[in-house]
């Protein structure tokens, strides 16, 4: 019979499931979360006819079935629940064959004990929701030694474990102690400034899979459906004829531009492949009528480029229009000054005054490759030295 | 330069000018000080001063809270689902399959204090987003602390206090000062800017404002 899965593709074909014997620690941000996860990797392997043990302590069996359903991840009725739950808010237990109570969730020695022994009974896949409240409720050493119960089991009964933990500003001693009891650890992170613009997962190490390197992957929780893997999209956006055209078709070897007549009326899309990092560079008409497609975009995005013509001073407030519309969404900005070496081309200090800028957000001039191959029907290369620094800008930001 | 926050109590507003935004202030009294009515009033003043506030209990149902707003005539039901929403960390622990709303969105209990930290976080975003200035009131600390383990809520105190600041948000925790040990009252004050105190005596309400700008540092009568 095959392994456990994970039951998110991505994690599925870098690891290739979850070997028996092997425990993974998925330590998530408390603003992100990993419970999704959970759900997951339990409604995947209900489904593929595994015995799932869940050892339950952050809210009620009822309650975490009514989630994955939300999810439509449900339990077919076979998912297993050690209720350590219940017996801490006084409601009443859910009677049936596959809860098993703790009466008294505040003992150390009944947790471990029905622990470990219905995982000697038998399970394709044990998981733990939380680690972090076991450490909370004892103390941290009580949680690693109950890892240690696990591990034990895992490995005299052919189990694959999970463990689901939330950083809470633990310390890295504490945090070392349960990652180096684990063999796959998968941490889960927002990418966060004044908001949450993005969340992603990256597999930290593993003992099962030798000399490969793993990337990360941005994901959504979405109800219903859970996680759902999306490829990063950076907006470029700026008045009309700024150079939104020429910046995508610069930093992007397969820019393709929908329906060009002179001005961009619908988008411009490149793949970017730039310094280990991949994205989506989409590209918005600067007319006003399509502000909508801003927002839409703007929604989708983690970073935005925006792009004025430093020799027309008069679109600026359309700029600083669009500038406001992405800034409110919280995204990182940065500004490129475009065709700085015309004729009528204002200095950067200007600009980052007239578009009432402040030194954190950054600003990078950039001018055509060669101004004598300029075609109004054709998107012009721009040097490549700007471009990039405008995307380094970018990712510093992101990183 | 932020509007400042009315309260919805003329005394209050006329003292201190109202309440500074992106701030975390913690109410603080005994179960009959007026804690909830005076965030009801803030919850309505707010919003129809046009700021989105987000409304967690964790003692009664969103169903009740929004019965209790009726019963005081707190007029708010034109503001839910659109300036105002309901987190409501209770009623899975009476009614475990207890689904959501337009305005309200069902957590799974005060233990899973990720679960309201996420979702505090996912709808503080979507009125970000929004460019709306955010008020989070979380009534109240005194439950959480009857479920978690006081070292645990801190952090979890000081994790969304310290989000609401890099976000701008204004954050409000409810805290009965009677029914838990001093350290920990004082723990918590110590993570918050601002202190409203607040009292019942002789048949009526007095408060004072401490750790803002504009303190008021004798009992005044709430009006």
């Amino acid at each position: 019979m095959d392994d456990p899965l994970f039951g998110i593709g991505k994690l599925d074909s870098d690891l290739n499931g979850l070997p028996p014997k092997k425990i993974a620690l998925f330590s998530a941000s408390p603003s992100v979360g990993n419970e999704v996860f959970g759900y997951q990797m339990i409604h995947e392997n209900l489904v593929k006819g595994k015995k799932v043990l869940l050892y339950l302590n952050r809210t009620s069996p009822q309650s975490y079935k009514t989630e994955m359903k939300e999810y439509n991840l449900p339990d077919n009725g076979n998912l297993v629940i050690i209720d350590s739950y219940s017996g801490i808010t006084g409601i009443q237990p859910e009677q049936s064959k596959n809860i098993i109570s703790v009466s008294n969730p505040y003992d150390r020695t009944e947790v471990k004990d029905k622990i470990e022994t219905e995982l000697k009974k038998g399970y394709d896949l044990f998981l733990l929701d939380s680690v972090s409240l076991l450490a909370d409720f004892f103390d941290f050493e009580y949680a690693v030694s109950v890892v240690d119960v696990i591990k034990a089991a895992a490995s005299s009964h052919n189990i694959s474990a999970a463990l689901l933990l939330t950083d809470w500003g633990y310390t890295s001693q504490q945090l070392d102690m349960i990652s180096s009891r684990v063999n796959v650890q998968i941490d889960i992170k927002g990418i966060e400034k004044r908001v949450i613009f993005g969340q992603y997962f990256a597999i930290i190490k593993c003992d099962w899979i030798v000399g490969r390197k793993f990337s990360s992957a941005l994901f959504k929780s979405v109800k219903p459906g859970g996680i759902k893997i999306y490829f990063p999209k950076i907006l470029v956006t700026g008045p009309t004829d700024a150079g939104k055209t020429s910046f995508i078709h610069t930093a992007c070897k397969d820019a393709v531009s929908v329906d060009r007549i002179g001005g961009t009326i619908a988008l411009d899309h490149g793949n970017l492949d730039f310094e280990g990092y991949k994205a989506d560079l989409f590209g918005t008409p600067g007319q006003e009528r399509f502000d909508p497609l801003l927002k839409l975009l703007g929604g989708e995005s983690i970073g935005v480029i925006l792009i004025v013509d430093s020799s027309r001073p008069e679109q600026f407030p359309r700029a600083i229009e669009m500038l406001r519309k992405t800034e409110t969404y919280g995204l990182p900005v940065v500004v490129v000054a475009n065709k700085a070496d015309l004729p009528g081309a204002i200095s950067s200090d200007e600009i980052r005054e007239k578009l009432h800028l402040d030194m954190s957000t950054p600003l990078v001039q950039t001018v055509a490759e060669d101004k004598t191959k300029i075609d109004p029907q054709n998107p012009t290369k721009l040097k490549i030295d700007g471009v990039r620094k405008a995307l380094e800008s970018l990712f510093d930001i992101l990183i | 330069m932020s509007p400042m926050i009315p309260t919805g109590f003329k005394s209050f507003d006329e003292k201190t000018g109202g309440l500074e935004p992106k701030k975390s202030y913690l109410l603080i009294g005994s179960k009959e000080s007026g804690k909830e009515e005076f965030s009801y009033k803030l919850l309505e003043s707010a919003a129809s001063n046009n700021f989105s506030s987000v409304y967690v209990t964790t003692a009664k149902s969103a169903t009740d809270l929004v019965n209790d707003f009726l019963a005081r005539k707190i007029n708010v039901s034109k503001f839910l689902g659109d300036k105002i929403i309901i987190l409501d960390d209770f009623s899975r622990n009476v009614s475990p399959q207890a689904v959501g709303n337009p305005y309200t969105k069902i957590l799974n209990g005060p233990v899973d204090l990720t679960g309201l930290s996420v979702t505090l976080s996912g709808v503080d975003n979507d009125f970000i987003k929004e460019g709306n200035m955010v008020v989070n009131i979380l009534d109240s600390i005194s439950v959480l602390l009857l479920y978690n383990n006081p070292v645990t809520l801190f952090r979890f105190l000081q994790f969304i206090s310290g989000r609401a600041k890099i976000s701008g948000i204004t954050m409000f925790f409810l805290l009965d000062d009677k029914i838990h040990p001093q350290d920990v009252n004082e723990t918590i004050k110590s993570i918050c800017d601002g202190v409203i105190s607040l009292k019942l005596e002789n048949g009526k309400r007095y408060f004072t404002l401490t750790g803002v700008a504009k303190e008021v540092l004798e009992w005044t009568e709430l009006q």
